[in-house]
């Protein structure tokens, strides 16, 4: 037996596995029979720890991959003196509820036999030197310690082949493919491409989850891995379940699972602790004391293919040079550059975005990138290079792209994942450290020279100008072309700097990409703006946008107007509007014919057919509406009064002006005794509008009849008084002609008036009101008017 | 007392450094602690539903759980899943068509909703999950012109809600009771409550349950402040006293006020007219602050229980404030909390599971958030910050409470309590500069034996004057400066 760890010489107490005195007995018996052991020799190069960064194109020696691979390995958990680099600070998954979320029998397996279960994983073996009936009931027994004190149970569901079929589409189409083989060809008629061992083998997802599981893990990875090598790609719950749904996949049942023996459980309990399973994971109350073992040799001990007293991992002989070299290598200082390659790597940025000659999407798996907009060239469809990210983009910005949910790019398909801060907190701090770009004067001037630029600016954006809207959505504003990049927060996302060397050289930045080169070789295609001075006009486009929201548009960008439309059910929409006063409502029925009721004096305001309304939601609107046709528009004064005689004028609304602005008459039409109660909807949302006259409550409800000719809407009114009382109903006010007794008609509206006491009442020449003698029994009086609207 | 000169000097490169970094869209430089408070509080976004648009205006938790999310659109969506560690909430959609809802308080299963139009009652009456009953409480005031809007309270003990009306296009008082505060008795009467408000965005309790509202800054106001809402009182700006008479239980109108004065000077001759109680130095902390809350949780959102939560609409960030109420007067302190959110605030609430949930939209006005609207969750990491907790007044200075012990060298050192005083001129003007600027000299400062509280004694306390506290130079205990160095307190009356 060789050994090659010195236990406590750094004079750290040291915990060695002591169990039932019969430990070293095994790891004799094992020692014996190591050549059987599970990879004990030529470990199998397919079982290899996968990391899937160094298996893409990283600029990595083969002392910084080791470097990264005690990270990666969590040496640090063991052994004391190494380095703490920010790539080492990992910890294991937490096994909390472990019962729950992995299938009892592959937690056995997997315990046994890490790597022989789940190709390429970073857990060693440490039962390896077992005999392998003991390794099973080893391992037996620290499963059912996992599971018993799990709060929950594993429990498997069926899945849905449609989930299944959606989630296939996301792991191809969000950048899973990147860490993970694909599942398809690209293409259907393409090729599927070569298997790459650094890839994260996801061949056991239906043996070792549950549909449940595999979703959690899938929605918040964080929870169970800390670490951060799964990101979170900001899948909602659904997309999650569909994901899980295609990594297991339809199959047959496979049955919940036997409810574990709880014999073995104390005994599991002392095998968790005796082989230090928690110096790498997180379990309550569980802590066997961390073994701070001193390295001493790069060859023995874990990098050994035979030693048997410490744990084994799977690597191949790369793998294990590296670490040699990285353990024999002198403790060296890390610069920021370097750091920032090991995270890189280490996460994997660099399966997506290329740094200088490091990193980019491998031409076998370009065809799987793909985009919405694709006439927007290869930068809608790749994620954009790093290369000087860190002088590119504010570090605020920078902070939210990689921790927050920053996104710019909708209609790139692959996610920019969200990374834990403890994970890689000091990433964006050094590119903004070492990035730099060559100089651009910025100024940010005042007064009439601000405006000047920004005027500028403005017309640069637009059209004819230099078109930029063109290409880029504005505000929330689509282009009338390609919906590339909303350019209204540029001033918060880049800094100002790059932006003009962007302007200057785009091609230099980003190699064939589609944005044009509007000066080339320093001087302006555009002559007329700004006297055609190139740094005017960067100057100018910087400090327009620099306005952010408050920007006027551009020329040439037009934002769609809110439309409100009808479907099969009655829409009723609070908002002020010109047709009926600030306490409007708009009702719209299916078939179109709408009505607007002006809530603030209680009266049938406008009626119009067709389209429903649209509504201002832009800038400050506060949704006013509008009529999408041209309304017929009746008087909007009180409707129903106890007039004093009946020659008694009608109390009018008051009006105000621009002279006058204050209202004159501030409690009308309250002194006539009008108050809004609300409505209700019922059958279809047709709303019953509800008011009072003083002590008689009116109910308010109109039907629509779009079918009949002329189309017409149908108002029941529906008055309930506690006694007998007299009320005069203003039905209509304008240049009416009364047509019969019963009918009269104005502009464009036909009424037809059931048989109660009516008056025509002439305030002049050409206008009249027509007056209701409403009689109200004690109890409840109904009405209808038909208002045939004749245009 | 020292002169002022020092200060002058810092207000003057603070302006030099503010115009160099503002390097967009003139809102005032940040505090540039963003990324020291993402250890402490996390800014955690809602998603929502593709395609629905919500600016939120107004939040309320129900007794189920679910938090009611009104909407300047007129939408009300009832969510639930706030509180998962990585939320993905439901929305249902409970109302829509309303008109830009900023009020919804929650009595007896039913909603009250705050809209420009009036204050509404809101139910479910065929249980299908969709309001179908929309009965109208209180709509006594004029709603006929340019930025009127109405800002709704949650339900007192004794069951009022409260309406503070916006003037009329901003500067005017043109319809019914604009620029008033109403009751809304829980017999359905509406009552004139006081006057003199200018463009409020908020009101409620305050942590001791006294009925407050956040006003913004403009002609009579030098800047945002919260203000105590007295019955009968007059908040401050007199274009509103022609609806007096509409509003016999107020009795007569005030006195004018003159402009350019001071607000205690005015107090002297206006008996109505209550102070402002805590005073935000404008940018420095915040540019149109918004709805507010006290914080209930029982400390799962950190040290700041019972204290109040603000949101600022333009510079899209969180502030603290706490009040004391001193010879029948309120006052108290602001404190700088969380920027970095990403749209304007208009509202913020506590979550059953002791989150505060922000929400708002960057349309219409300027605002430093670039979306164009957002729900966000902060949430405390459990990490304890370093942080002035409150800032109370004593006779003859200041206690300044901390949420971590001081540390001794630094606490004792009267050179790491920098203070600055100023007022504001009290004027018809928009907004106005900070005057009568004075430096406090600092007598003595003792530690309570835990070291959480310094006692700052000063050689003169002036009424009327806002007090900045700048402590820099502090530690605390372990040697970490404070995550905001700074407090603001405005002295109306000193205890005896």
């Amino acid at each position: 037996m060789s050994t090659t760890i010195r236990f406590g010489s750094d004079g750290t107490r040291v915990q060695q596995p002591r169990f039932r005195g019969s430990l070293f007995r095994h790891v004799i018996t094992g020692l014996l029979l190591a050549g059987l052991a599970p990879g004990a020799s030529g470990i199998a190069q397919q079982n290899a720890v996968a990391v899937p960064g160094l298996a893409g194109k990283h600029a990595l020696g083969a002392e910084d991959v080791g470097e990264l691979l005690l990270g990666e390995l969590m040496c640090h958990a063991c052994h004391a003196g190494l380095a703490t680099r920010e790539t080492s600070r990992q910890q294991g998954p937490d096994l909390t509820d472990v019962g729950a979320r992995i299938a009892p029998e592959y937690l056995v397996r997997y315990i046994a036999d890490p790597a022989g279960t789940h190709r390429g994983t970073k857990m060693p073996s440490v039962l390896h030197a077992e005999p392998a009936a003991r390794r099973q009931e080893i391992a037996t027994a620290i499963a059912a310690f996992l599971i018993d004190r799990s709060p929950h149970r594993f429990a498997t569901e069926a899945i849905a082949a449609e989930e299944a079929a959606a989630g296939e589409t996301l792991f191809h189409e969000v950048g899973c493919i990147v860490c993970h083989s694909p599942r398809r060809p690209a293409l259907p008629e393409g090729k599927m491409p070569s298997p790459n061992r650094g890839q994260v083998d996801l061949s056991v997802m239906r043996q070792k989850y549950s549909l449940e599981s595999l979703s959690d893990f899938l929605y918040l990875p964080s929870r169970i891995r800390p670490s951060g090598r799964m990101p979170d790609l900001g899948l909602s719950k659904a997309e999650a379940r569909a994901l899980a749904s295609a990594l297991i996949g339809v199959g047959p049942d496979r049955g919940s699972a036997a409810t574990p023996s709880t014999e073995r459980v104390d005994e599991g309990r002392r095998y968790f602790v005796a082989y230090r399973c928690s110096s790498c994971h997180a379990l309550d109350n569980v802590e066997s004391e961390r073994p701070r073992i001193v390295i001493s040799t790069s060859t023995g001990g874990c990098l050994s293919a035979s030693a048997s007293d410490s744990p084994r991992y799977a690597l191949d002989d790369a793998q294990r040079d590296a670490l040699a070299q990285s353990i024999a290598a002198p403790e060296r200082t890390v610069s920021d550059e370097q750091q920032i390659d090991w995270t890189l790597t280490a996460f994997n940025c660099f399966g997506c975005h290329e740094r200088g000659q490091s990193g980019g999407v491998s031409p076998e798996l370009d065809p799987y990138f793909t985009t919405s907009e694709p006439e927007l060239g290869d930068e809608a469809r790749l994620p954009p290079p790093l290369t000087g990210v860190g002088a590119k983009l504010r570090g605020d910005w920078l902070r939210e792209v990689v921790f927050g949910s920053g996104s710019v790019r909708h209609y790139m398909h692959t996610r920019m994942p969200r990374f834990e801060e403890a994970a890689l907190g000091s990433l964006p701090e050094r590119l903004g450290r070492v990035d730099d770009i060559e100089d651009f004067p910025m100024p940010i001037p005042e007064g009439k020279e601000a405006n000047r630029l920004r005027d500028g600016g403005r017309e640069l954006l637009g059209k004819p100008g230099l078109s930029c809207i063109s290409c880029h959505d504005f505000n929330g504003k689509p282009s009338a072309g390609f919906a590339g990049i909303d350019l209204v927060d540029t001033a918060e996302r880049l800094e100002p700097t790059w932006f003009a060397r962007f302007l200057l050289k785009p091609q230099s930045f980003r190699r064939g990409t589609v944005m044009p080169e509007y000066w080339p070789g320093g001087v302006a295609v555009q002559p007329d703006i700004l006297e055609g001075e190139t740094e005017a006009q960067i100057q100018a486009l910087w400090n327009y946008l620099a306005q952010g929201r408050t920007a006027r548009d551009p020329v040439g960008i037009r934002g769609e107007p809110s439309v409100l439309t009808v479907t099969d059910t009655v829409s009723t929409y609070r908002g002020r509007s010109r047709i009926a006063g600030f306490r409007g409502i708009a009702v719209g029925h299916p078939g179109g014919v709408n009505f607007a009721f002006d809530a603030q004096n209680g009266s049938l305001a406008a009626i119009w057919l067709g389209e429903f309304v649209s509504v201002n939601w832009s800038s400050q609107g506060a949704g006013d509406f509008n009529p999408r046709s041209r309304p017929i528009e009746l008087a909007r004064d009180v409707a129903f009064v106890r007039l004093e005689s009946p020659d008694a004028p009608w109390p009018l609304r008051p009006q105000t002006s621009k002279e006058k602005p204050v209202n004159p008459d501030p409690i009308y039409p309250r002194q006539h005794g009008y108050r809004f109660e609300g409505y209700a909807f019922g059958e279809g949302n047709v709303p019953t509008l509800r008011y009072r006259s003083g002590a008689v409550r009116i109910e308010d409800r109109c039907e629509a009849d779009p079918s009949s000719d002329p189309p017409r809407l149908i108002r029941h009114l529906r008055f309930v008084s506690p006694e007998a009382d007299a009320l005069t109903f203003r039905l209509l006010a304008g240049a009416i002609e009364a047509r019969s007794k019963s009918v009269s008609e104005v502009s464009g509206l036909r009424l037809r008036v059931p048989d109660v006491p009516t008056r025509l009442r002439r305030s002049s020449e050409s206008e009249a009101e027509l007056l209701l003698e409403l009689a109200l029994p004690a109890g409840e009086l109904l009405l209808r008017i038909d208002y045939e609207i004749l245009r | 007392m020292k002169s002022c000169a020092d200060l002058v000097l810092r207000c003057t490169l603070g302006a030099l450094l503010l115009s160099a970094t503002a390097a967009t869209q003139d809102l005032g430089s940040r505090w540039g602690t963003a990324e020291r408070e993402r250890e402490y509080y996390r800014v955690v976004k809602l998603p929502t539903p593709e395609g629905a648009v919500i600016e939120a205006g107004a939040f309320e938790v129900l007794p189920d759980g679910r938090i009611a999310v009104g909407t300047r659109r007129g939408d009300i969506y009832l969510l639930s899943g706030v509180d998962e560690a990585k939320p993905d909430p439901s929305y249902d959609l409970f109302a829509s068509g309303l008109d830009e809802i900023f009020g919804i308080a929650h009595r007896d299963g039913a909603l009250y909703v705050t809209q420009s139009c009036e204050l509404t009652r809101i139910t479910d009456q065929d249980g299908d999950g969709r309001a179908d009953r929309f009965k109208t409480i209180s709509d006594a005031w004029g709603y006929e012109n340019y930025h009127e809007y109405a800002f709704g309270s949650k339900f007192d003990p004794a069951g009022n809600l409260y309406v503070a009306l916006g003037l009329s296009e901003s500067y005017h008082s043109r319809a019914l009771f604009r620029g008033w505060v109403l009751q809304v008795t829980p017999e359905g009467e509406t009552i004139p409550y006081a006057s003199g408000l200018r463009s409020p965005a908020g009101i409620g309790p305050n942590e001791h349950g006294s009925l407050f509202c956040i006003e913004s800054q403009g002609p009579w106001n030098s800047s945002c402040s919260l203000k105590a809402v007295r019955r009968g009182g007059f908040l401050g700006h007199p274009v509103s006293f022609n609806w007096y008479r509409f509003a016999p239980s107020m009795g007569a109108a005030p006195q004018q006020p003159e402009s350019g004065s001071r607000v205690l000077r005015e107090v002297e001759r206006i008996p109505e007219l209550v102070p402002y109680a805590v005073i935000f130095p404008y940018i420095r902390m915040g540019r149109s602050i918004s709805g507010f809350t006290v914080d209930r949780t029982g400390g799962s959102f950190g040290p700041f229980e019972n204290q109040m939560f603000l949101g600022d609409f333009t510079l899209s960030l969180i502030m603290r404030a706490t009040t004391e109420q001193v010879k029948g007067v309120w006052q108290g302190a602001c404190y700088p909390f969380r920027e970095g959110l990403s749209t304007g605030i208009l509202n913020v609430a506590f979550t059953p599971g002791g989150n505060l949930v922000c929400g708002g939209t960057n349309r219409g006005w300027p605002v430093r958030g670039r979306l164009p609207f957002a729900l966000e969750r902060l949430e405390w990491t459990g990490e304890m910050p370093f942080e002035i907790l409150r800032v109370s007044i004593r006779q003859d200075g200041f206690d300044v409470e901390f949420t971590q012990p001081v540390d001794a060298k630094t606490g004792r050192d009267l050179n790491s309590y920098r203070l600055g005083t100023f007022t504001h001129i009290y004027h018809a003007g928009y907004g106005g500069p900070e005057v009568d600027q004075t430096i406090p000299e600092v007598k003595a400062v003792r530690l309570s034996a835990d070291r959480r509280t310094a006692t700052i004694v000063l050689d003169e306390l002036i009424r009327g004057h806002v007090y900045e506290l700048d402590l820099g130079a502090l530690r605390s205990k372990g040697g970490g400066p404070l995550l905001h160095q700074h407090a603001y307190y405005t002295v109306n009356e000193i205890p005896d």
